[in-house]
């Protein structure tokens, strides 16, 4: 690998924005593959999971990693045009009652950084929502954030609205936040949860097989 | 026993654990902000609106369920309103602490969400937050907090008040006074009421983590991370500028005349401190931006005799150790999403322990699991006193099962005893 990937991935896993965007910069311009750069990216957001897990990093620190992905990705769009790929849609969304998103947000970032398809369907957000997204979108993961303890029982209001509607069969759902554990997954019915972003987004690609 | 031998009794397990020693049996404190609602049969609405159903719903809860003390706050973070008035109203800080939603509709503040108004009926109210100062003028707070929290961020935080002198201002400003003043009422009564039913309050003194107050207030937790890498300099001026604030209105909220106190048959006066940041930064940003300040609060207000009641919201595993830095047994720690078991082994007992099952479990668990999970708990982690705190993550959940919440007591009372 040459020095200036290294480099790259070394900014990221830093959290040194401007050196990252920089050396960003320099490759777009340079005119490099792009898919190589996402692999790059890729490579630098499991190093700043893995450091999460290992209790290293903190949610601070995957939010700034989440800023810096946001950034790069707006770059690298214009670049991609409709080239790039895509492992499946994910349809996400804080559910009804809740408005809270900083989770959602860190999530959807490292769920494009690993080349998902996002549709970020925002905040309180009810049943009826998702069901029009999944009918529109045909996603393969829909995920239910939240973080109030209320909102365990509109990720069940939410699970069984999509089942009323013959629609579970087709997807899989994740539930996450940081309240949600075990109890929470069996009590909405949901397939997966996640209370954190990193461990959720390696849930997301077991959920979708592309792991 | 009649309410006041209740009373007696209560108060007595209350402070045998704040001054270190093991109580009859564990206390149970929870802290509720609609499953009172939800038990009398009200909606949220109802006793958000209405302090009347608010006391009746309370009471039917003391009554039914045998708890040694009882937080209901149906209010929302205000701590910004409360340090705004604190040099030149200091009288109203206690009732300013949290938002009301009649404070809320009168002062269309932008940082809270209520059913009735911006959410939907029967929902739990919700705190926000928005950025409200610049990165530009982190200098100008610094400068003169009072001065700017004033001028610059009361406007942009209620909009009520954004132009001063309008007709609008001055009138929501004598509503907002009116509304405090009917607000302080209710919550005498409800707490004298709650007395009378033999559950005992303690005073309780209002304070903050200083980086929390920009944080949740000014900055806005979405950039204040940020700002920890691009302008570490100006983040910590701020919180050195807050932290006396902290300091003064510990010291206005916690003054209880002699007379209070003999009423309420206790000396205790607790201090309220809930953490947000915490479970955000690594050990690094913690020890560096946070803890400094909130260690400085915390021993000024142990040095003027008050408890300390500090909610450390999320995981704080990683920065226990810190707490060894404050003496021995003066502070009450309820730890959210950090194992008690955990507390024990690396605090031992220099900080009060409270601890209780998760809202995951009242809502979707069984009175037997949750015996279970007591029963564990209370086993490995009770000696030498703790408390129980039902709902460790934020307090009794409105969709908590009533069962579920019975039979947290219920356990208390076979394995919680010494």
């Amino acid at each position: 690998m040459t020095d200036t990937r290294e480099d790259f991935i070394n900014a990221l896993v830093d959290l040194d924005e401007i050196k990252c965007i920089d050396i960003l910069n320099q490759r777009v311009e340079s005119k490099e593959d792009p898919f190589i750069i996402i692999e790059d990216v890729r490579k630098a957001t499991d190093i700043v999971g893995q450091r999460f897990e290992e209790g290293r990093f903190f949610v601070s620190d995957l939010m700034m990693a989440g800023e810096i992905l946001n950034q790069i990705m707006v770059i690298l769009k214009p670049v991609f045009g409709e080239s790039k790929e895509n492992k499946g849609t994910v349809v996400i969304g804080t559910v009804e009652g809740d408005v809270h998103d900083i989770g959602k947000n860190i999530t959807s970032a490292l769920l494009e950084a690993e080349g998902f398809n996002v549709i970020d369907l925002g905040i309180d957000q009810p049943p009826e929502a998702f069901i029009e997204a999944i009918k529109e979108n045909k996603p393969v993961i829909v995920a239910l954030s939240g973080l109030l303890t209320e909102a365990t029982e509109s990720m069940k209001n939410t699970v069984d609205a999509i089942k009323e509607a013959g629609l579970r069969d087709q997807i899989k759902i994740i539930v996450g936040g940081g309240r949600t554990d075990e109890e929470t997954r069996k009590y909405t019915g949901a397939d997966e949860w996640s209370d954190d972003a990193t461990s959720g987004v390696r849930k997301f690609k077991k959920l979708a097989g592309v792991e | 026993m009649d309410p006041a031998e209740k009373y007696r009794e209560r108060l007595d397990r209350l402070e045998a654990v704040i001054n270190g020693k093991e109580p009859d049996r564990t206390p149970i404190t929870p802290m509720m902000s609609i499953f009172h609602a939800h038990y009398a049969g009200y909606t949220s609405n109802d006793v958000i609106y209405d302090y009347a159903k608010n006391k009746e719903a309370a009471l039917k809860v003391a009554h039914d369920f045998d708890f040694d003390s009882m937080i209901v706050l149906t209010g929302l973070e205000a701590t910004f309103m409360s340090l705004t008035f604190l040099h030149n109203a200091p009288g109203i800080v206690p009732g300013a602490r949290f938002m009301q939603a009649q404070f809320h509709e009168v002062l269309q503040d932008v940082y809270t969400k209520w059913p009735g108004f911006e959410l939907r009926d029967d929902t739990q109210p919700q705190f926000i937050g928005k950025e409200i100062m610049s990165v530009d003028e982190y200098d100008l707070f610094s400068k003169d907090p009072a001065d700017f929290l004033n001028r610059t961020a009361l406007p942009r935080v209620c909009k009520a008040l954004k132009e001063p002198g309008s007709p609008e201002y001055n009138a929501a400003l004598a509503e907002y006074g009116t509304e405090l003043a009917k607000f302080g009422a209710a919550q005498g009564d409800l707490i004298q009421s709650l007395g009378q039913a033999g559950v005992p309050t303690f005073p309780t003194a209002w304070s903050y983590s200083p980086l929390d107050v920009i944080s949740d207030f000014l900055r806005d937790i979405k950039n204040i991370v940020l700002d920890f890498y691009r302008y570490p300099d100006k983040v910590k001026q701020a919180t050195e500028a807050i932290t006396p604030y902290l300091i003064e209105s510990a010291k206005v909220t916690g003054a209880v005349p002699p007379e209070v106190q003999k009423a309420l048959g206790t000396e205790v006066v607790e201090c309220f401190f809930p953490l947000h940041l915490n479970e955000y930064l690594n050990p690094k940003l913690y020890n560096e931006f946070y803890w400094p300040a909130l260690r400085k609060v915390l021993e000024e207000v142990i040095a003027m005799g008050q408890t300390p009641y500090i909610l450390f919201e999320g995981r704080h595993d990683a920065h226990l150790e810190t707490l060894l830095d404050l003496p021995k047994g003066k502070v009450i720690g309820v730890f959210d999403k950090t194992d008690p078991r955990k507390v024990r082994e690396v605090l031992g007992d220099h900080v009060i322990l409270s601890s209780g099952p998760p809202n995951s479990l009242l809502i979707g668990g069984t009175p037997q699991k949750v015996d279970d999970y007591m029963k564990d708990m209370l086993n490995d982690c009770k000696e030498g006193g703790m408390m129980i705190y039902p709902g460790v993550d934020g307090g009794i959940s409105g969709k908590a099962k009533p069962e579920n919440v019975q039979a947290v007591v219920e356990a208390v009372k076979k394995y919680g005893t010494y």
